[in-house]
């Protein structure tokens, strides 16, 4: 017993996960409406989106590298999806197909520009944020589309047992595919060897031209998963989606103690990292913060769940070292 | 708006005022630049096409900055100064920030007027034509206040980004007009002008304090979509609401009854009179010292470009409302805050 104990503790999701329970017993026992069904609906909705929007952020920091432009791909093919059967009545599986293609495609541009060039990941993705929303906006004219399927609106609006929403599902099997993958495939174990130490990977036989281009391949299609469900939960293509990722994409991953040189990142404490943001984003709300605070108060607790994660490992570490 | 009503609409202004395009620049190359991506500016961009071919203009094209960064607009500004556009409809990225760019491009020759929101006086621009916004939130907040019949009135404000100048003047404006009516502020959701936020946040709010509210008051675009759909999704009719803006979620859910009624602003008439007025500008007219306008927490050259209240009963002809609106300010612009030789 002792020893699971301590085998948990050491692991990453260790202090996400009590941070967790802390957030949701002392923002419960202040508000007790906070563990209503419909609160932790509401809840769950957040963390479907935005767990995709971390793992397609998490996937690029595990080779070492990161992508400025999740928001842009996600945005982008959020407005294919909506616009495809908006304009062109495509029937819905069809144009999540297309959608979800887009964002496999600019993954690849991505990965095959950085891989190529060997210029750095963040001047490349910056420079693709910028061409995937021009894109966006050149289609749209900042106009919503509205004409969305009725199948994808009752899928947005639709929960099991009135709680758990029907959006969570797609993200729950990403997070065990990526588990699965990161853990027990090659290509996993490829990603995590190029992100730890690129030259022994290469001298290993590791392709790093092929990881790269797939690394980036998967976090497009993620942005572009998180870009389609975000638009069964608003019931509109907006425009503007994805213009506010950024920050949450890379808070997630490093709450779950994701290493941003590489090499190292966990599944399901960033999935943690994520309910973590959520818990403080609506614990903002339901404590009537003043807005002009709000951004003050995110940041800080953000930075508080950071520092008690590093916390905790650095002492874990002493520990291990005294032994 | 559909593209037959806007056409109705240029034709009944050109009617009304007799306007012809014999005092105007052939070589005027208006840009309509917002702050950023928002479909409130999307009627800008008929508006400017509708302008440019009723008053013969070279060009008249709505140029939208990515992101809402005022260094992105202010080298947006100056990337179309320098592609030849002459003429400027802004909203300003900010209300100080912006002034030095205007400057620039006023000292360059290129007329500028501040378009549904206002620059910080002291500036170049010429004068800004936008909603009252106060007064809308005001007059939006006493129509809710109107249908609470409880004696405790709790509402709550969804309001809109905090660097946009406006938001601050309606949350003065709906706490106003509550402290009048006896009524009470409970929370202002700020900062929730894009979906994701406004999805997160109102939902969450709903969740908690659906009980704790009686009406709802919103005085920005994207809230006010998020909260019609919050409201409808837990089908409490108790909670009233007043929302802003016309977009189609809205206006369905007035039709339904989740929704009392929405404060309609006038994109469209900001876009073609702005577009009216800097040609004018160009073509030698000037901004009469002596006009009579209006003052605001930022200019004392304020045109208020107009406001309504519409509710279920007139869901289906607003765009009448707007078109009312604009008939009226453009019948008489001219000869009100302009001196043509």
């Amino acid at each position: 017993m002792n020893g699971s104990l301590a085998n948990a503790m050491r692991s990453d999701w260790f202090g996400p996960l009590l941070v967790t329970i802390i957030a949701v017993v002392i923002v419960g026992s202040f508000n007790p409406s906070f563990l209503s069904p419909l609160n932790i609906q509401v809840l769950l909705l957040a963390i479907a989106v935005n767990g995709l929007i971390a793992f397609s952020q998490m996937l690029i920091i595990a080779i070492g590298q990161m992508n400025l432009s999740v928001g842009a791909i996600g945005g982008l093919c959020a407005i294919v999806f909506a616009g495809m059967m908006d304009v062109w009545h495509v029937p819905a599986p069809l144009a999540a197909l297309s959608a979800l293609s887009i964002g496999v495609i600019c993954g690849i541009i991505n990965g095959v520009l950085i891989a190529r060039t060997g210029i750095s990941a963040f001047v490349i993705t910056l420079a693709t944020l910028s061409v995937y929303k021009g894109i966006n906006l050149g289609i749209t004219h900042a106009q919503p589309f509205y004409n969305i399927a009725e199948s994808v609106k009752s899928v947005g609006q639709g929960a099991i047992f009135g709680v758990v929403p029907w959006l969570m599902l797609p993200t729950m099997a990403v997070g065990l595919v990526l588990w699965f993958m990161l853990n027990r495939q090659p290509i996993g174990r490829f990603i995590l060897a190029v992100g730890g130490n690129q030259h022994a990977a290469e001298l290993s036989g590791i392709s790093i031209e092929n990881t790269v281009v797939t690394a980036h391949a998967l976090s497009g299609f993620l942005a572009a998963l998180a870009g389609l469900l975000l638009v069964a939960r608003l019931q509109m293509g907006q425009p503007t989606i994805g213009d506010d990722w950024l920050i949450l994409s890379f808070a997630a991953p490093v709450i779950g103690g994701a290493i941003l040189a590489g090499g190292h990142v966990s599944v399901p404490a960033t999935l943690l990292g994520v309910v973590i943001v959520a818990i403080i984003t609506q614990a903002l709300v339901l404590f009537d913060i003043d807005p002009f605070l709000v951004q003050v108060v995110l940041g800080a607790m953000i930075l508080a769940a950071v520092g008690a994660n590093r916390f905790r490992e650095s002492r874990l570490s002493r520990k291990l070292k005294r032994l | 708006m559909s593209n037959y009503l806007r056409r109705v609409l240029a034709i009944g202004l050109l009617s009304a005022v007799g306007v012809g395009s014999a005092s105007a620049a052939g070589d005027s190359k208006i840009a309509l630049v917002p702050g950023g991506p928002h479909p409130y500016f999307a009627a800008w961009e008929q508006a400017g096409k509708d302008a440019a071919k009723d008053f013969g203009l070279a060009a008249a094209d709505y140029k939208v900055p990515q992101k809402w960064e005022l260094s992105q607009q202010n080298q947006l500004l100056e990337s179309l100064l320098t592609q030849g556009y002459n003429g400027f409809l802004i909203f300003p990225g900010d209300p100080v920030g912006s002034v030095s760019t205007v400057d620039e491009l006023v000292s360059n020759g290129a007329p500028v007027v501040g378009g549904a929101g206002c620059f910080k006086d002291p500036s170049s621009a010429s004068f800004c034509l936008g909603t009252d916004t106060g007064n809308s939130a005001y007059i939006g907040t006493k129509e809710l206040l109107k249908t609470l019949t409880g004696t405790k009135k709790r509402i709550a404000h969804f309001t809109g980004f905090l660097v946009d100048p406006n938001t601050q003047l309606r949350i003065d404006a709906v706490k106003k007009a509550a402290e009048e009516e006896g009524a009470t502020v409970v929370q202002v959701i700020a900062d929730i002008d894009a979906p994701e936020p406004a999805e997160e946040k109102i939902n969450a709010y709903l969740a908690a304090h659906a009980n704790d509210v009686d009406g709802i008051i919103t005085s920005a675009w994207v809230p006010a979509v998020v909260a019609s759909n919050a409201v409808r999704k837990i089908g409490d009719k108790r909670i009233k609401m007043v929302a802003i803006d016309h977009d189609e979620v809205v206006l369905k859910a007035i039709k339904d009854g989740f929704v009392n009624g929405t404060m309609l602003q006038n994109p469209y008439g900001q876009g073609y009179i702005g577009t009216f007025v800097l040609d004018k500008l160009r073509s030698g007219c000037t901004v009469k010292t002596d006009a009579p306008f209006k003052k605001n927490a930022l200019t004392d050259k304020f045109i208020d470009s107009g406001t309504a209240y519409v509710a279920a009963d007139k869901v289906d002809t607003y765009v009448d409302a707007m078109r009312d609106t604009t008939k009226k300010l453009f019948e008489t612009f001219q000869a009100t805050y302009l001196t043509c030789k």
